[in-house]
């Protein structure tokens, strides 16, 4: 049985660690996901879900506890290291999508490889492949300001997936989307589910909680999974 | 002569050197004091951000040292134009005591924040920052060596005495300051282009063999050798190679070069060498990271890389610096 | 970090400077405008340097001036003689000048009374004058300014008036040509004894000596001798008016520089809110950039280059405007503060000297102080956290 990919053993986070205003977010969290997995982590806001999926994410590591992502412990990681961590395997796709408006929809998607040293042709034909893949090819030069809540849900998605990335974490993303994007959206994440990413959602949302595709359902209230 | 815009703008860029890296130490001392890495505190996370504030001080004050250095070669030919009995700026670094200290001292600040950047580059390619308290005591500890810096510059300018006409009588002549046009004295010519030529051989030598193969004997070798030939080759520029340059046999000046009536060749002749030394002396260095700390991957190819670097820059300068002379030499005088 | 890296990092800051272009703009004018100042003083300085040392070239080696409580008085002719004794002086010439007030235009013109076949190379002198010969007795010829003040009524002769008020004719022999108006442009040149009468000089006073040197390298030794031998009086070699010219300019340059420190602490300070005043949409921005991969290196790297490109285009505009400001309007701006104040004002072309040492001074005196000052901005942006961009 081969190890899970994303693996929290009684994983605490706390800010504003000794102080007045010390607030502890997660407690002694246990989590244990598998590749290939779809996965939707539920909770009201003020839960620890985004701090959860900031930990799942390689944002910041935690307090206190284990947290191995995909192979690597981020107990008191520096934050250089955990940067390079998580380009290389998480893609974000986040609530409003944060697109920058007025770069083209090639720069938006292309911005991750930028540090890396990839060279302009190579950063072109690898957003072309996931373009073409989308259908926003066609889209390309145009400034992300001038395109479509569909076009640039897509153009997350290809930003998310352009490093090639094992885990896919989306917070929240059917939010300001309507039902029609909301379903093609989770077509999307099936077929890349299908392809061997491993998808976690945060959501309110029925569609995605419901939705066939998620295997498993995840509460989190007052930093705690909620085990129903 | 601080009543000069030379004088203003060492001054001005001294001062910030000195702010910026004082500013860097205040980390440097936090961090010495408080630095917990297993801590997530509010503090531990901001002494984690005041790094990357430190290390990109350190190297904004390199990159302006390396211009202080240059400026101030340029401002000393600038006061020589107003220094009774210097012609160039050797007679203005030797119009008193703190010239040629303050020219020493800006480089061996340039080579000292050289080496930090690369300590830092070491540290921080380890998740455990396992070089961080003796990255930080040092850079304490170059602190006072700015302090000399800027202290000395400012005794040298205070002290300049500009040559100009009195009211009522006619000035001392001949007791200007600086020896003017001979910074060193008199060398056997043919003795000193044998170890100049003979030391460089080794050094291609060496690098050769250590960028095939590293071994710690040849690294320490290639070090020491490297630190003698910065100053040989500062006393072959000086008494033999500049005065090709200018075409002017009792002419020594090793700074008249960075002038552009010939063309800036300093430029590239400094340029080259202190490079080349600087690598050199660094790949040396890097053999005091204990290996036990777990860089030795990152330390021994940063070692070959900077070997091979030396090497290059050690090629060019020695055709560079060596091309008026074998113009002369072998065809002739200046040949077009 | 690589050098494709470094490139793509530049090719985002051309970006982001071109997305806030207004704000980058408002910097580099300003910016601009301070180098402006800061190199038109620098290249003036510099240009007045070369002219003055240009023009200085053709002075005496040494000049002997007979001091007398503490101020200048006519030197008797006679001290040549107890200077025959000293090897290496090619020749000692007698020299009578002095100021004379015009109270028509309120201008002081200057009389210069020489022998120049007296002096080596002096037969060369005809070639600055426009009629190619020397004045002859009663015979003068005018530099440009005067030439205009006194030849307004289109005659060849005018008259000067001596101390006693009588009036001394004199015939226009000629002008110095308009490439000598440095040094001529006031001058009115005569013969000795046209000078001497025109200032009442007894014949056995002059104003001062010139001496010629041999070996320019003798220059000290001999000046060294003349003193010793000539107690009470003032030995000036060309050497010691060269560096007090580059001195007094320096001072000038230097004191204009410490002026100017004020609009460039200003524009410091300027540029210190800029970068630090970043709005929610950039903040929101590095958040992105942060937690889609970019370091925070990567960040620091990018606000650099920002700093670098504005620093860069407003360096090479406030350099050129100096440039065309001191070349094409003979530093209008500020000449007379350096020049000094005069009714009769040569007009001289000043060719600005750009060269590494002038342009890195200027560099030193603007760039770094804002790269330096934008530090601390930039870590700032760049430690906008990552989860910022999740909230």
């Amino acid at each position: 049985m081969t190890a899970p990919l994303i693996e929290l053993e009684k994983v605490c986070k706390t800010y504003n660690q000794g102080q007045p205003n010390e607030v502890r977010a997660l407690r002694n969290i246990d989590l244990a996901i598998a590749a290939n997995a779809m996965v939707c982590l539920q909770g009201a806001s003020g839960s620890g879900k985004s701090t959860l999926l900031s930990i799942i994410g390689c944002v910041f590591p935690p307090t206190s506890g284990r947290a191995a992502i995909a192979g690597k412990q981020l107990a008191r990681m520096p934050d250089r290291f955990l940067t390079i961590h998580r380009r290389n395997t998480i893609g974000f796709i986040f609530q409003h999508f944060n697109i920058l408006p007025e770069l083209t929809v090639l720069e938006n998607i292309t911005l991750p490889l930028m540090p890396l040293g990839v060279a302009p042709r190579e950063r072109k034909e690898r957003a072309g492949r996931l373009m073409r893949m989308l259908s926003i090819g066609h889209r390309a030069n145009f400034p992300a300001r001038q395109i479509s809540g569909g076009e640039l849900q897509r153009v997350a998605i290809a930003r998310a997936l352009i490093n090639d990335p094992p885990i896919i974490l989306a917070d929240e993303p059917t939010a300001h989307l309507d039902h029609a994007l909301s379903l093609a959206f989770m077509e999307i994440m099936q077929e890349l589910q299908r392809a061997g990413k491993t998808v976690i959602l945060t959501s309110h949302d029925p569609l995605i909680t419901s939705h066939p595709a998620v295997q498993r359902t995840i509460a989190i209230e007052d930093g705690e999974i909620h085990v129903p | 002569m601080f009543l000069n815009s030379w004088s203003v703008a060492l001054t001005l860029l001294s001062l910030v050197v000195l702010i910026l890296t004082t500013i860097a130490v205040r980390t440097a001392i936090r961090v010495l004091r408080y630095w917990q890495p297993a801590s997530d505190s509010n503090r531990q996370i901001r002494l984690e951000n005041e790094t990357w504030l430190s290390s990109t001080l350190v190297q904004y004050a390199m990159g302006f040292q390396v211009l202080s250095l240059v400026l101030f070669v340029l401002a000393a030919d600038n006061f020589s134009k107003v220094i009774s009995g210097a012609m160039c700026a050797t007679g203005a670094l030797t119009a008193n005591r703190y010239g040629m200290v303050v020219l020493l001292v800006k480089l061996l600040g340039a080579f000292l924040y050289g080496f930090w950047i690369v300590l830092h580059s070491f540290d921080i390619s380890s998740e455990r920052y396992p070089l961080l308290r003796a990255k930080y005591i040092a850079l304490v500890c170059l602190l006072p060596l700015l302090v000399v810096d800027a202290v000395s510059q400012t005794l040298y300018i205070a002290n300049l005495k500009p040559d100009i006409i009195t009211s009522c009588c006619a000035v001392v002549f001949g007791e200007g300051g600086g020896n003017d046009g001979n910074l060193l004295g008199s060398v056997p010519q043919g003795l000193l282009l044998t170890v100049f030529y003979g030391t460089a051989l080794v050094l291609a030598t060496l690098g050769h063999f250590l960028f095939r193969r590293l071994n710690r004997l040849l690294l320490w070798l290639n070090g020491l050798v490297w630190f003698f030939f910065i100053g040989a080759a500062f006393v072959a520029i000086t008494t033999v190679f500049s005065s090709y340059v200018y075409a002017m046999p009792y002419h020594h000046c090793p700074f008249c070069i960075l002038k552009p009536e010939y063309c800036y060749i300093g430029l590239v002749i400094y340029g080259t060498m202190l490079p080349a030394g600087f690598f050199g002396i660094a790949a040396t260095l890097a053999e005091f990271i204990p290996a036990s700390i777990g860089l030795e991957g990152v330390v021994s190819r940063f070692q070959k890389r900077a070997v091979l670097l030396s090497s290059i820059l050690l090629v060019i300068f020695l055709v560079v610096v060596s091309y008026h002379y074998i113009v002369y030499r072998f065809m002739g005088g200046e040949g077009s | 970090m690589s050098f494709e890296k470094q490139l793509n990092i530049i090719d985002y800051s051309l970006s982001s400077i071109w997305r806030r272009r207004f704000k980058s703009l408002g910097v580099a004018v300003v910016f601009a405008g301070v180098i402006f100042l800061l190199a038109s003083f620098q290249m003036t300085t510099k240009a007045l340097t070369i002219v003055a040392g240009d023009s200085l070239a053709a002075a005496p080696e040494i000049t002997i001036q007979k001091m007398r409580a503490g101020r200048q008085e006519s030197i008797p002719v006679a001290y040549q003689t107890k200077l025959g004794g000293i090897f290496g002086i090619r020749t000692i010439t007698p020299r009578i000048w002095g100021y004379y007030f015009s109270e028509i235009n309120g201008a002081n013109y200057t009389i210069l009374g020489l022998d120049p076949l007296a002096m080596p190379l002096g037969d060369q002198l005809v070639h600055a004058i426009d009629s190619n010969r020397l004045p002859k007795e009663h015979e003068v010829v005018l530099g440009q300014g005067v030439r205009v003040a006194v030849t307004s009524s289109g005659s060849s002769m005018f008259s000067l008036f001596r101390p006693d008020l009588t009036s001394k004719p004199l015939t226009i022999a000629g002008s110095f040509k308009a490439g000598t108006n440095l040094l001529t442009y006031d001058t009115l040149f005569m013969n000795v004894s046209d000078a001497r009468d025109l200032f009442a000089l007894p014949a056995e006073l002059a104003t001062d000596l010139c001496v010629t040197v041999a070996n320019p390298n003798e220059v000290p030794t001999i000046a060294k001798k003349i003193a010793a031998l000539l107690p009470d009086t003032r030995v000036v070699t060309r050497q010691q008016i060269q560096k007090t010219y580059q001195a007094v300019f320096g001072w000038r340059s230097g004191f204009a520089s410490i002026c100017l420190l004020t609009a460039l602490t200003s524009f410091i300070i300027f540029a210190w809110d800029k970068a630090s005043g970043l709005t929610p949409e950039e903040k929101k921005e590095i958040g992105i950039l942060k937690i889609i991969g970019w370091q925070t290196s990567d960040v620091l790297t990018l606000r650099f280059w920002e700093g670098v490109i504005v620093s860069t285009v407003s360096f090479v505009v406030g350099y050129t405007l100096a440039y065309v400001h001191v070349s094409f309007f003979e530093a209008g701006l500020f000449r007379p503060i350096l020049v000094g104040w005069s009714v009769i004002h040569p007009a001289m072309r000043l060719i600005p000297a750009v060269d590494l040492g002038e342009t890195l001074l200027v560099l030193c005196l603007t760039v770094v102080p804002y790269l330096a000052a934008t530090v601390i901005p930039a870590w700032r942006s760049a430690i906008i956290p990552a989860d910022s961009a999740l909230n």
